[in-house]
């Protein structure tokens, strides 16, 4: 049978050293798992974190997730299915569905408008690189600006941007097709650059 | 084409994403237009600037809590996987055996690691039918019905059995026999959690994963009189009753063993025994109407 994970023309080819990942877990390679979650453990609770702004409900999603995808890989899907597997979207569309399962419990709490800043809320990333004080406070705004922005273009810009994903691999995540992606991901670009501009910040690194 | 359809395009136009013909006219486009040309720069000064926000790992490393092998160890003839904790798997045939067995059910390898002496013991003692208190068995991985069917099979006393639809009646779902039975089928640590011990309703002893003749020896050793099991099948007889308590039990519930011979009842149905005015004993609990 063929499904949406299963590559068909349509799909991008996915980098091989993933492809090789899903079937090295499949036939239980030494460690094969343990790269997996090297792999995959920070793009993934990073998002989590996106979604649900919460790094308790995040860590126990990914870890869900990372447990689910085990028992897939290892024991309900056979090797062909592997083989085909785009890795990177499928764990991300896992987490994506354990998060909104999570998000539906607490809808109320998360509508809570965030005028006063909760540090918990914000996104877990941080900037590596750069000490110099101003940059540090523009990088400090723009975590703030995705942090505030709506959970679906959060979520868009993150998947984007962060992890660097195709729109092809987007769809895959999200579930929808590439063509409305394009105009989500620009709104949602324009949502961030307007936040941006009302802190009197026009980007620019 | 005009400038929206091309500002929802620039994006993916950056990363070459585009059907080749679209590609031409976004960038057509753009050397006509200026605002939109600037909107290129925009989206990159975008792109660049998210991805210096590094993402970052969990504050606990999901690796600690997901475990991707476990160990086994000989003992006796048997092989046995266990977890950090208890026992997972035995197997009495061989190494492979279990390895292939391991890798279906819980999708993990194993490593060969001495296992903890009082497991050993207890090991030891159930494989000889022995010993009060059983080893620990890890059953993190069963399912809700797995987990209650083990349990229930531990409850069975040496000596004696029961039916397959008494055990699905025991957990609470009297019509999912089948689905019991294939939870007993699947029993990953066999000699320990006694699944010899359920024979089917209508005679003999049944299918056994190391086959019938040693289910049979296995429940011979424990005292069970087989050929007796097979006659009162044969006759259709299920339940034996006493005369004088007026209480009906399974034939090989110790309180119906110990009936004297002219006080023994025999019933086909529970329904014909409640009729007669018996009750189900309260040890073996046959089928409660």
């Amino acid at each position: 049978m063929k499904n949406s994970w299963t590559g068909g023309e349509a799909a991008r080819p996915i980098e091989s050293a993933e492809e090789n990942l899903a079937v090295a877990v499949h036939r239980l390679e030494p460690g094969a798992f343990e790269r997996l979650i090297e792999r995959f453990e920070a793009p993934l609770y990073s998002y989590a974190h996106g979604i649900l702004q919460n790094p308790f409900d995040a860590q126990e999603v990914v870890q869900d997730a990372m447990m689910r995808a085990h028992r897939a890989l290892t024991r309900q899907y056979n090797e062909e299915r592997c083989a085909s597997l785009a890795l990177r979207p499928w764990l991300f569309r896992t987490v994506r569905n354990l998060c909104l399962n999570k998000r539906r419990g607490k809808r109320h709490e998360l509508e809570q408008p965030l005028s006063e800043f909760d540090d918990g809320r914000m996104g877990p990333f941080v900037h590596l690189e750069g000490s110099d004080l101003e940059r540090k406070q523009e990088v400090e705004l723009l975590r703030r600006a995705i942090a505030l922005l709506p959970v679906d273009a959060r979520e868009l810009i993150m998947l984007r941007f962060m992890e660097e994903m195709s729109y092809g691999e987007i769809a895959k995540t999200v579930g929808a097709t590439e063509a409305s992606l394009r105009g989500k991901v620009f709104r949602s670009l324009k949502l961030l650059r307007e936040a941006l501009e009302r802190k009197g910040v026009a980007y620019a690194v | 084409m005009r400038c929206r359809p091309t500002l929802t395009r620039v994006d993916a136009l950056r990363t070459g994403e585009l059907p080749a013909e679209e590609h031409r006219a976004v960038e057509e486009h753009l050397k006509r237009c200026k605002s939109c040309e600037e909107s290129v720069e925009d989206v990159e000064r975008f792109a660049r600037a998210v991805k210096a926000l590094a993402v970052v790992a969990p504050p606990r490393p999901i690796r600690e809590s997901l475990r991707t092998t476990d160990f086994f160890d000989q003992v006796e003839n048997a092989w046995v996987a266990f977890s950090d904790r208890a026992i997972r798997m035995i197997s009495g045939r061989s190494l492979e055996d279990l390895r292939s067995w391991y890798a279906k059910r819980y999708g993990r390898t194993l490593e060969r690691a001495p296992i903890p002496e009082p497991l050993r013991k207890q090991v030891i003692a159930a494989l000889h039918g022995e010993g009060v208190d059983k080893p620990a068995i890890d059953l993190r991985d069963a399912s809700e019905l797995e987990r209650s069917v083990l349990q229930t099979l531990t409850r069975i006393p040496r000596g004696e059995v029961r039916s397959y639809s008494w055990l699905a009646q025991q957990v609470g779902k009297p019509r999912a026999v089948r689905a019991v039975a294939n939870v007993v089928a699947r029993n990953c640590v066999p000699f320990i959690v006694p699944c010899h011990r359920v024979v089917p309703a209508g005679g003999g002893v049944g299918k056994y994963a190391y086959g019938s003749e040693m289910k049979r020896d296995l429940l011979k050793r424990e005292g069970v009189d087989v050929d007796q099991l097979d006659a009162l099948a044969r006759e259709g007889v299920r339940f034996i009753g006493s005369k004088t308590t007026k209480i009906f039990c399974f034939p090989t519930c110790r309180d119906a063993r110990r009936i004297r011979e002219e006080n023994r009842v025999p019933f086909h149905e529970v329904d014909e025994a409640t009729e007669k005015g018996f009750r189900p004993c309260h040890r073996c609990q046959p089928k409660v109407a």
